[in-house]
């Protein structure tokens, strides 16, 4: 064994392993409609909203805020099939738009090259009950990173009720969710894995189909059939829920409104995400008679080591970093210790190192 | 029944430096991590005390509560002390290497406060060195061949103790045969005395530092010093003891910072005052500070040399 400070990892010293993280995501109704509302104004601060009213965004903050993340877009749209379809409508055009973009990317085509509707069970072969008034929450990459955990999805909302009645108590918010989909959940959309929403329980009726890897929940406006009023606030001094019910609200106001309307109806929401981390160890393994000596300029003095009374004493040094190398010695990572470790001749060390990819 | 001490097993995150994120972007194969090596960057072993009365277990208290700072992601700012593995424990002394500034008039610094006091000189072009005049000490000619006789840069390695007689040779194991000598690319290159390149750079890191790989098979810049005479008898090296190899080099300006004041307006100072040769006129000047970095491969111990390019306005 020469002298040296580098020593050649083996390919017996490197493994591969895959490790799954999980972070708890809560979007509270408050968030979502009502912390950054000015009623003076009948704005929310925290909603971007565009000139070409095909969705808004959601912010965590009031959206010029450099502090602001954004978390979710809100969309609605309905297929040229379904019972609201009129070009009398309120931007009838740019609600069939919306519903078919989604649908191309996360419904696909049929064996004919038309797009596919949404389907509540996504069982396209028995044709089946067709989700045709959809509203979409697009979650930011930031929230949902590689996917929503199967299994692991909830929204409360109002289905029924004024808006006035919910936030005083008077009606109580009903639960969907992806129940059981940790088990079951469907793998014919081009844009991944996905689950079917219920309502209460995993056998209740399904109400939404929530896509994990593409981040995207499609929840049926059905769902607020039973409401007597629907859509945005009026403003001050005015009531809310200006349409007799959802359809109303869809087929007489813009995207935006609807979406607002859909925003006033959450209680709250939970998931969690999943972040798939690969990593490669790599065992930097001190032998017993590896690397007692230290290069530090304070090692020495006149050359003779601080260490050491006589030649005859152990070498012993202390490790707090560990630098990974190419073969041409350039440092490509660092790992450090939470404190020094001790190396002498009497002990050998193995330190697992992971890189993350 | 007690648990197992695990102590020896130890899982550590490791970060990318930024030349290990511009590997592993370029996407040419080039990240591929094939070894590992200690540092012990943050440990000050004059703290160790070894004459503690309370015995052994108390030598490192001081050392094993050193704080430990997070990583650094400059590639240059980790790793500056390795530890080393030498097979022998039975060692009292470790070379080091050492800066030769025995001869004043062709391996010394500049000892003059009105020109870069304690640096070595790189004159841009000859320009420069005709308005300052040739003769400066510590001035290399960053566009001229030279030879042994001309300003350059010479580091030695050995044990630096009168405790041992020059006269023994230094083992083996302890010889340096190779270095790495870093500089900054956009600045200089280095070349040997006569002006000829030095192979390489091995590579170029994300910072434009350049790491030339120096070895004995280069006898015009590393050989055996052949100089067995003790302190005070004429000898030509500054290491006491026994001694190993010493590595000579030059710096040779870059293209860019001989032809153009751009290098030294954004990282250096101009219009500066330079005293010329002759100690009586004043030449004004550009001046650029850096620093060449000699590091021994096989026994890890690293030199810091400055250096201040200069160039006539």
């Amino acid at each position: 064994m020469a002298t040296s400070t580098y020593k050649t990892i083996a390919n017996d010293d490197v493994t591969n392993t895959r490790t799954l993280l999980h972070e708890a995501i809560p979007l509270t109704g408050t968030i979502v409609s009502g912390t950054y509302y000015v009623e003076s104004s009948n704005t929310q601060t925290n909603i971007k909203r565009y000139a070409h009213g095909m969705f808004e965004s959601v912010y965590d903050y009031p959206y010029l805020s450099s502090s602001a993340n954004h978390i979710f877009d809100v969309t609605v749209g309905y297929s040229n099939r379904s019972h609201l379809s009129s070009s009398a409508n309120n931007t009838n055009s740019e609600k069939i738009q919306i519903y078919n973009e989604m649908a191309q990317v996360l419904v696909g085509y049929d064996q004919t090259g038309s797009i596919r509707r949404f389907d509540q069970d996504g069982n396209f072969a028995d044709g089946g009950t067709k989700l045709d008034e959809v509203f979409f929450l697009n979650y930011a990459r930031l929230l949902t990173k590689d996917e929503i955990k199967k299994g692991s999805y909830t929204i409360q909302l109002f289905p029924s009720g004024t808006v006035t009645g919910s936030a005083d108590g008077t009606w109580s918010p009903t639960t969907f969710g992806d129940y059981g989909a940790a088990d079951s959940y469907k793998t014919n959309s081009p844009a991944g894995e996905y689950g079917l929403v219920r309502r209460g329980n995993s056998t209740g009726q399904i109400f939404g189909l929530v896509y994990y890897q593409a981040g995207v929940v499609a929840l049926s406006a059905s769902i607020f059939a039973g409401a007597p009023g629907f859509g945005p606030r009026g403003g001050l001094g005015s009531g809310d829920n200006p349409f007799p019910g959802v359809d109303a609200c869809i087929t007489g106001s813009t995207i935006t409104s609807s979406c607002e309307g859909f925003r006033n109806r959450w209680e709250d929401n939970n998931f969690n995400n999943t972040t798939e981390l690969n990593s490669t160890i790599y065992f930097c393994r001190a032998e017993h008679n590896e690397f007692n000596y230290s290069s530090n300029p304070t090692y020495v003095t006149a050359s003779k080591i601080r260490v050491k009374n006589q030649a005859l004493d152990q070498p012993v040094s202390y490790v707090t970093t560990i630098g990974l190398y190419s073969q041409n010695n350039e440092l490509l990572a660092v790992a450090k210790l939470s404190e020094p470790n001790k190396k002498t001749a009497t002990n050998e060390i193995t330190y697992r190192v992971r890189l993350d990819y | 029944m007690a648990f197992l001490d695990n102590s020896g097993d130890i899982i550590l995150d490791a970060v990318l430096t930024d030349t290990g994120r511009m590997r592993m972007a370029s996407g040419d194969g080039s990240f591929r991590i094939a070894k590992f090596a200690l540092g012990d960057d943050e440990i000050d072993y004059e703290l160790y005390d070894k004459n503690n009365a309370s015995g052994s277990a108390f030598y490192d208290l001081n050392i094993l509560r050193t704080p430990i700072l997070e990583a650094f992601t400059n590639n240059a700012s980790s790793m500056n002390s390795k530890l080393l593995t030498i097979p022998r424990t039975n060692l009292l002394f470790l070379p080091i290497i050492k800066l030769n500034e025995a001869n004043a008039a062709t391996t010394g610094r500049n000892q003059s406060a009105a020109q870069a006091k304690g640096s070595f000189i790189v004159a841009a072009n000859m320009l420069t060195a005709e308005e300052v005049q040739v003769g400066i000490q510590g001035m290399m000619l960053g566009q001229a061949a030279g030879d042994e006789n001309q300003p350059h840069i010479q580091c030695d390695q050995g044990l630096d103790t009168s405790e041992i007689s020059p006269i023994q040779p230094l083992d083996a194991e302890l010889t340096e045969t190779q270095y790495s000598v870093e500089i900054d690319n956009r600045f200089g290159r280095i070349v040997n005395l006569a002006g000829q390149p030095a192979p390489g750079p091995a590579f170029i890191d994300d910072d434009n530092i350049a790491n030339y790989y120096i070895t004995t098979a280069n006898p015009t810049l590393v050989k055996l010093i052949d100089d067995p005479v003790p302190v005070g008898e004429g000898r030509t090296s500054t290491i006491r003891g026994p001694r190993g190899t010493s590595i000579k080099f030059r710096i040779a300006s870059s293209t860019d910072i001989a032809s153009g004041n751009f290098l030294f307006t954004k990282f250096g100072n101009t219009g500066q005052s330079f005293t010329k040769a002759d100690g009586v006129g004043v030449a004004t000047v550009s001046t650029l500070d850096t620093t060449v970095r000699v590091t021994g491969l096989t026994t890890g111990y690293r030199v810091d040399i400055p250096v201040r390019f200069i160039r006539k306005e």
